[in-house]
């Protein structure tokens, strides 16, 4: 019984995600009737035409255009960024370790602070400017962090943190320093860093799918290596492991699906870092396992973080608040219980 | 023509090796040929595991170079050489909850490309390299929660997974009791023997060392000292080259091998004044008297001891002068002679435990005429074979001069540690 459980746990969990992304899709603070709303999914999914004369454009441009995406947008950030932090503490062998720790998150907000006091309003593909210098921030960070930690072939994975933590510092400096010579922006530019998928559509959703779909395939190759590398640099290379290609692999790849994120949504943090903690309590430390749960996972909680950022309250609260202070004691709360053996 | 000529598996020419500026080998030298078991001793820091590491890619060579199986170790890639050679560390822990067959398939990687599951056939060698250490009946268990011994032996199973030529053991036993140490020693030894694996072993514990492994390669500062059979690395000679302290090497009968008995390093920390001392011996009860008065800094004599009794033995390796005579032979007049000699100018003469028969109670003759002090330990009179000669010696002795008895040899040694202090706050 048990085992035939963990077989289809898989398909159980992905028929979950399924029936929250439909229940958070009917939630909001414009009212929608339950009938109303189902209408409007068959009819834009199925094109089943049940009797739509009496929905307003409006009620079906909510659904559909506002909260489809942004449900979307929300499942594909959580899990990109829970995906690269299960990654992140593999290659790294830290529990501290998350998709920002090598600065991507700072140089994306430098290059969002840079946009939003030029007043970079211009867009391009369906994204706007600062989205672009956000993500041009960020990936040029990670390339600065990463040339300055090599040491000839080899990047150590001490320096590389410590390197990111410095670089990420600098840029945060920075970022202060324009704030306080522009403070009429400032308010925007604080509402950016603490991440929000308000105003978030279809675009956006095109615009970070591919490099997420392009990062789970990578990181799916690696998972054995992954587990490997849980064994210490030394024994994974003896195990045949080429680790400083591993290494490689894996830090360009979710530094891509990271800063593409980060630069649509703002800094969302906290799943990236406990989401994969939770997730390894339940499967055990096999990446083959974790990396699927931990992309579903971070999905469905920042759907759910975000769906009660948007409907909470009248003034919708940044979804990066959300997700630190109900992702922060629940976590403490399910160490405290493994702690006593219960997990 | 393949037997005569054993497949050379690793060879290691002129190898030098460094962390930055400091040369940790500096020119290694050896050839390994297939089916040997080869066993690295040497003291801390003399480049064995940095061996490991140049053999594994993971430290670049700064000259000379290694042949894998007659390629050059630089030009394979790190799956390519983890199918010729695996390594079983020191024991170690992992932060994660992996069982035990999780990390016995780790051992398949190096050939396994992207494709996610393992096949049949991997599972199957699996099985049989945890058949083979006999780690199979705890497979779901987690690695985290087994003995010393058990996780070692799961570190070897994945060695054996890898289904490598060649096996590199870094101190395979320093954290496991006898039982685990043996255990372990005598799976490696199977591998070796029924599987043909070329067996290369680290090993701090030289007598495990000699019992095991075919081949000795003593190093030292990085280059090899001797190379050869464990009869002819482990001689006194040799081992004092490398390890700075006094030891002892006997055959160890059981196994017709070498044994070392390691006996100080440190040096007594108390000064003593310098005496001249002789130890009248011969049995096999002495050994610790001569060993500690040695120590303590005294001229130490002794005889008339016959060659390969265990006080002859004692004395040969501290290099203490010494009467001696073939063995099983009673004293000549000469040796005895001789002996008189050597005590005429001793400030202290210790008759020791030591039984008296006809052979050798002339060690005691003309004792009375020397000026050093005699000390005459009780027990030799339970120990006498002599029908009366050494009471009659003993009273002769005592009618010249003062005889003291004591009770064991620690008791001398108090005496003469007393008399001998120098007090160091004078100084």
């Amino acid at each position: 019984m048990k085992s035939k459980l963990k077989k289809h746990a898989m398909l159980i969990s992905i028929i979950i995600c399924m029936i929250i992304i439909y229940l958070c899709t009917l939630m909001g603070v414009t009212s929608i009737s339950f009938v109303e709303a189902n209408k409007i999914l068959l009819n834009q999914i199925f094109h089943i035409d049940l009797g739509m004369e009496n929905i307003s454009v409006g009620a079906t441009a909510i659904i559909w255009n506002v909260r489809l995406p942004r449900i979307i947008l929300a499942f594909v950030t959580g899990g990109a960024l829970a995906l690269c932090g299960a990654a992140y503490q593999g290659i790294f062998k830290n529990p501290m370790a998350d998709p920002y720790i090598l600065g991507v998150s700072s140089g994306a907000a430098l290059g969002a602070t840079i946009g939003i006091i030029l007043k970079f309003s211009s867009s391009f593909l369906g994204l706007n400017g600062i989205a672009i210098l956000a993500f041009i921030g960020s990936f040029s960070t990670i390339l600065i962090v990463y040339n300055i930690s090599r040491v000839g072939r080899k990047v150590p994975v001490a320096t590389l943190l410590l390197s990111g933590i410095a670089i990420g510092q600098t840029l945060s400096a920075l970022i202060s320093l324009f704030m306080i010579f522009n403070q009429n922006e400032m308010s925007q530019i604080i509402f950016w860093t603490m991440g929000s998928l308000n105003g978030k559509g279809w675009n956006q959703v095109i615009a970070v799918l591919p490099y997420v779909i392009l990062g789970c395939v990578i990181m799916l190759t690696s998972v054995r290596e992954l587990d490997i590398m849980l064994l210490g640099e030394d024994t994974a290379n003896q195990l045949g492991v080429d680790t400083e290609r591993l290494k490689k692999k894996i830090l360009f790849s979710s530094s891509l699906i990271t800063a593409a994120v980060v630069s649509v949504t703002g800094i969302i943090g906290f799943v990236g870092l406990v989401v994969p903690h939770i997730v390894r309590m339940v499967t055990g430390p096999k990446h083959r396992v974790l990396v699927p749960f931990s992309l579903l996972f971070g999905g469905v909680f920042l759907i759910l973080c975000d769906t009660l950022a948007r409907t909470a309250t009248a003034q919708e609260i940044p979804v990066g608040i959300i997700t630190a202070a109900f992702g922060g004691p629940f976590f403490v709360y399910l160490l405290r219980k493994r702690k006593k053996g219960g997990v | 023509m393949q037997r005569l000529m054993p497949k050379i598996m690793l060879n290691f020419k002129d190898v030098v090796a460094a962390y930055g500026e400091t040369n940790v080998l500096q020119g290694f030298n050896a050839t390994i040929c297939q089916g040997e078991f080869v066993g690295l001793i040497g003291p801390n820091g003399t480049g064995k595991s940095t061996l490991l590491k140049c053999l594994t890619g993971l430290l670049p060579l700064k000259s000379g170079e290694i042949m894998l199986e007659e390629k050059n170790n630089a030009a394979y890639s790190q799956r390519e050489r983890a199918q010729l050679v695996a390594v079983v560390p020191q024991s170690f822990d992992i932060d994660y909850d992996f069982t035990v067959e999780d990390i016995v398939l780790m051992g398949r990687n190096p050939y396994l490309s992207y494709r996610i599951k393992e096949s049949r056939k991997d599972y199957d060698m699996v099985t049989e390299a945890m058949r083979v250490t006999k780690t199979l009946s705890f497979r779901k268990r987690y690695y985290n929660n087994l003995s010393g011994g058990e996780k070692q032996r799961v570190i070897i199973a994945r060695a054996i997974a890898q289904d490598p030529d060649i096996i590199f053991l870094d101190e395979p036993t320093s954290a496991l009791d006898i039982h685990h140490q043996i255990e372990v020693m005598e799976l490696i030894r199977n591998l070796n023997l029924k599987k043909s694996m070329t067996v290369v072993a680290v090993l701090h514990d030289i007598n495990l060392a000699s019992r095991y492994c075919n081949r000795l390669i003593l190093m030292k500062n990085g280059q090899v000292v001797v190379d050869g059979t464990p009869k002819e690395v482990i001689t006194e000679d040799n081992l004092k080259k490398v390890y700075d302290m006094k030891m002892f090497i006997q055959e160890n009968k059981l196994f017709e091998k070498p044994e070392v008995i390691p006996l100080r390093v440190i040096k007594e920390t108390e000064t003593y004044r310098s005496l001249r001392i002789h130890v009248i011996c011969g049995g096999n009860k002495a050994s610790q008297v001569l060993e500690e008065l040695e120590a303590m800094g005294h001229h130490v004599t002794a005889g008339v001891v016959n060659q390969g009794s265990d006080d002859w033995t004692i004395c040969d390796v501290l290099s203490i002068p010494m009467v001696e005579e073939s063995p099983f032979t009673s004293i000549s007049l000469e040796k005895q002679e001789e002996n008189l000699a050597l005590m005429a100018d001793c400030d202290f003469i210790l008759i020791s435990d030591l039984p008296f028969g006809h052979g050798n109670i002339n060690n005691l003759s003309g004792l009375e005429n020397l000026s050093g002090s005699i000390y005459f330990h009780k027990n030799c009179r339970n120990n006498d074979f002599t029908e009366g000669q050494l009471t009659k010696r003993l009273s002769d002795i005592k009618a010249k001069k003062q005889l003291v008895e004591i009770d064991d040899h620690q008791e001398f040694l108090e005496i003469i540690k007393k008399l001998t202090l120098i007090e160091n706050h004078e100084a």
